[in-house]
């Protein structure tokens, strides 16, 4: 059978867009609003997606409360509850969220994601993050922040015990650096053998626990030679553990913009950059090139000069280099920025879209993607009845699903 | 004097089941939700789904309770479901956003069983090998009780202003930090989910010695109360207890445990004598059949139960927002 690509559909709050819940189609009520995501799942479902996925942080996203009320952001439903909930009116769609090794204990979180699991059938998945976020940390007591390695070794160590534990009756306990528990899950084992294991690091660190214990990983890159290269270096780094390179589905997020016209499409996106607030796209920008006083400057005015910093990376200055080549403003650079927060987008006609990624999923860019919509309902909906149809036809994605579990649809193995 | 006569209100039994799914038959989710639907049909105020059994040998259901609420809370629309969940196994931050974002996903009927005893298992698999002395258990219980409460409060029921146009999805004056740094825990908050339409999601307390029902009369909106001999003294004890946190006493519905066993005449002598605001009654997923083809019927007959209002605290004559 020729290889097809696999399909996440990330649902976030009213959309990835950070003006989303600004647009007038935009569902405003996202993170109130249960109905909702049933549908979204749903439609997701129809159109063959492989999984839904949820992104999770235990605090606000923006310490600034001012920018945060102007987002969509600060509330929403946290995702466990919210995938339980979907997994009983859902039958097919593998269902994905995110929880943070930092601020839980193993034995819980394996327990949990293996009820979803049996709740769902067999197609539940856990994405592994770490987090650093000082906002997160004030709510769990920490005095401040754990260094990089520490997070990661912890993460190590977590994600140990967790397939520890999905394995059943063969696990006798553990008792290590971070962790110690006593008895195997009281929870029968998982249909799909253990929920699916994702994970999203980027790091040198990050790379390589994905290699040893991943099936799925996210990424963010922009450009193809980006794409090309993580695929290459993490596909590479799997031999060392005795792994095939197919044993993990690499799925880079992308945010389409898409319609039936080029014109159209481009309208679209632009509708979207209009309505974020000044402050907030200034925001967005002075925490990217990490510059606290952006907010002095004339908004329409060009960027300042910027001396060298520790935060300043080579890539920033890159970004600062080339917006006063094509005489970006403040102003036209913050909306750059706030609306595609750092993510490979893509605005044009479904045949565009599609040719994209055919070339980085041919290209050995991509397994799959995780597709980030701009704002809901609307952009899901044009992706599945505009995209899809098109994948479809190309012979790049299902037109039915096969199996029944969330491993049978990515086409992975079965754990021991 | 605390003023006991019976009132129009008091004509109704508050009535729970707790399926106790942790022992015995594993259910399938089917078969659970078909129950729930009966006891929804039937009147009761809520179904308590535990998560561990007694005895430390670990839950014999395939489904964490948690996650079973939020399933079951899409195939009802008016039962109060309320699930446990260990102080132990969960960060308090962590606790209040699940049960937050499940009393959204069940448009107001969630509640969050915590039990004062200590589960000797949940230390042995969360890190904590020797467990917490009584006395450190009961304050750290304490402690997390006021933080999970707390940060129930963190956003204001009309914090919320979806203004498109004006750029203003909330208000930032209606959001609040809990600030909390005490012995065992700092929490700065605020929570990441919204103000539920029940105000918050319902506390139901259990396992209560001696040295907890003050704080129990501080904090629960439902005690579960173990028989005892003397039902009456006991329950105009606590009564007592919650007038004197400056609390109104209908504020807290003292529930009894009894058997499925139990026959309807029992219940409503007991009840006539006001010695509880109703009954919490344990039965095994083996049992279902027969508590709902008899026992659940004989009730109704005797306009014992019924449900007021669509939230869990209206169906218990709770008010929202008192605290």
């Amino acid at each position: 059978m020729t290889r097809q690509m696999k399909l996440g559909a990330f649902l976030w709050a009213t959309g990835h867009h950070i003006a989303a819940w600004r647009h007038p189609k935009a569902h405003v009520t996202a993170g109130i609003d249960i109905d909702h995501y049933i549908r979204l799942a749903r439609t997701a479902e129809a159109a063959k997606f492989d999984m839904v996925f949820c992104e999770d942080a235990a605090g606000l996203r923006e310490a600034n409360v001012g920018i945060a009320s102007q987002t969509s952001r600060s509330i929403g439903f946290e995702p466990i509850s919210l995938l339980s909930a979907l997994a009983v009116r859902t039958s097919r769609i593998g269902l994905v969220s995110t929880a943070s090794t930092s601020y839980n204990e193993p034995y819980g979180l394996a327990r949990t994601f293996l009820s979803l699991d049996q709740l769902s059938g067999g197609r539940a998945g856990w994405n592994l993050v770490t987090s650093a976020s000082p906002i997160e940390a004030a709510n769990f007591g920490a005095t401040g922040l754990k260094p990089h390695a520490d997070r990661y070794e912890r993460a190590r160590e977590f994600a140990e015990v967790v397939t520890g534990l999905w394995q059943g009756g063969s696990f006798h306990g553990h008792d290590g650096q971070s962790f110690s528990v006593r008895d195997p899950l009281d929870l029968p084992r998982s249909p799909q053998g253990a929920p699916v294991m994702v994970q999203a690091g980027a790091s040198d660190v990050g790379r390589d626990l994905a290699a040893r214990t991943a099936d799925v990983v996210f990424t963010a890159a922009q450009t193809f030679e980006e794409a090309k290269a993580f695929y290459h270096d993490l596909k590479g780094r799997m031999a060392a553990y005795g792994r095939e390179p197919d044993d993990i589905k690499i799925m880079p997020g992308v945010a389409p913009v898409v319609a039936a016209t080029e014109a159209e499409a481009q309208e679209k996106h632009e509708e979207l950059q209009e309505l974020i607030p000044d402050d907030v796209g200034v925001a967005l920008l002075s925490s990217y090139l990490s510059i606290s006083d952006l907010w002095r400057y004339p908004i329409d005015g060009p960027m300042p000069e910027l001396p060298e910093t520790e935060g300043m990376k080579s890539r920033q200055a890159l970004v600062v280099e080339q917006s006063r080549r094509d005489g970006l403003s403040i102003r036209q650079l913050a909306r750059h920025f706030a609306g595609a927060r750092g993510h490979w987008r893509i605005v044009g006609t479904p045949a565009q879209v599609a040719d994209e990624l055919q070339a980085r999923f041919e290209g050995g860019g991509a397994d799959g993607f995780n597709i980030m919509p701009s704002y809901f309902p609307g952009e899901l909906d044009a992706f599945c009845d505009l995209v899809v149809p098109e994948l479809q036809r190309r012979g790049l994605f299902r037109r039915e699903y096969h199996g029944s579990t969330l491993r049978e649809h990515l086409g992975l193995k079965q754990p021991a | 004097m605390l003023r006991l006569a019976p009132t129009d209100e008091q004509t109704t039994m508050h009535l729970a089941v707790s399926l106790n799914i942790a022992s015995g038959q594993p259910l399938a989710f089917s078969d659970l939700a078909s129950f729930a639907k009966q006891a929804e049909a039937a009147g009761l105020d809520m179904i308590i789904l535990d998560d561990s059994a007694p005895d430390s040998a670990g839950s014999k259901s395939p489904f964490e309770a948690t996650t079973l609420l939020a399933a079951l809370a899409t195939v009802t629309s008016r039962i109060g479901l309320v699930a446990a969940a260990s102080t132990v196994a969960h960060q308090p931050y962590n606790l209040a956003r699940r049960f937050a974002s499940l009393d959204i996903i069940s448009h107001g009927r969630a509640g969050w069983h915590a039990t004062m005893a200590q589960a000797p298992r949940d230390a042995a698999n969360f890190s904590r090998p020797d467990g917490f002395s009584a006395a450190d258990f009961r304050r750290r219980s304490e402690e997390y009780i006021g933080i999970v409460q707390g940060l129930w409060h963190g956003w204001d029921a009309d914090a919320l202003l979806f203004d498109k146009a004006g750029g203003r999805f909330h208000d930032p004056d209606k959001m609040h930090l809990l600030d909390h740094k005490g012995a065992f825990f700092s929490v700065r908050g605020p929570l990441n989910v919204a103000r539920s339409p029940q105000d918050t999601p319902v506390l139901v307390l259990s396992g209560l010695s001696e040295a907890d029902l003050d704080i129990a009369a501080r904090t629960a909106d439902v005690i579960l109360l173990d028989e005892v001999k003397d039902a009456k003294a006991s329950h105009d004890d606590l009564k007592r207890r919650v007038a004197a946190c400056g609390r109104d006493p209908d504020a807290v519905k003292l529930l009894q445990n009894v058997g499925a066993d139990i026959a309807a005449d029992t219940l409503e002598a007991s009840f006539r004598s006001q010695s509880c605001d109703g009954f919490n009654i344990a039965i095994l997923p083996s049992a279902i059949d027969g508590f709902v083809g008899q026992v659940l019927p004989d009730l109704q007959r005797r306009g014992l139960v019924r449900q007021d209002g669509t939230t869990l605290r209206s169906h218990l004559g709770l008010a929202g927002g008192d605290r």
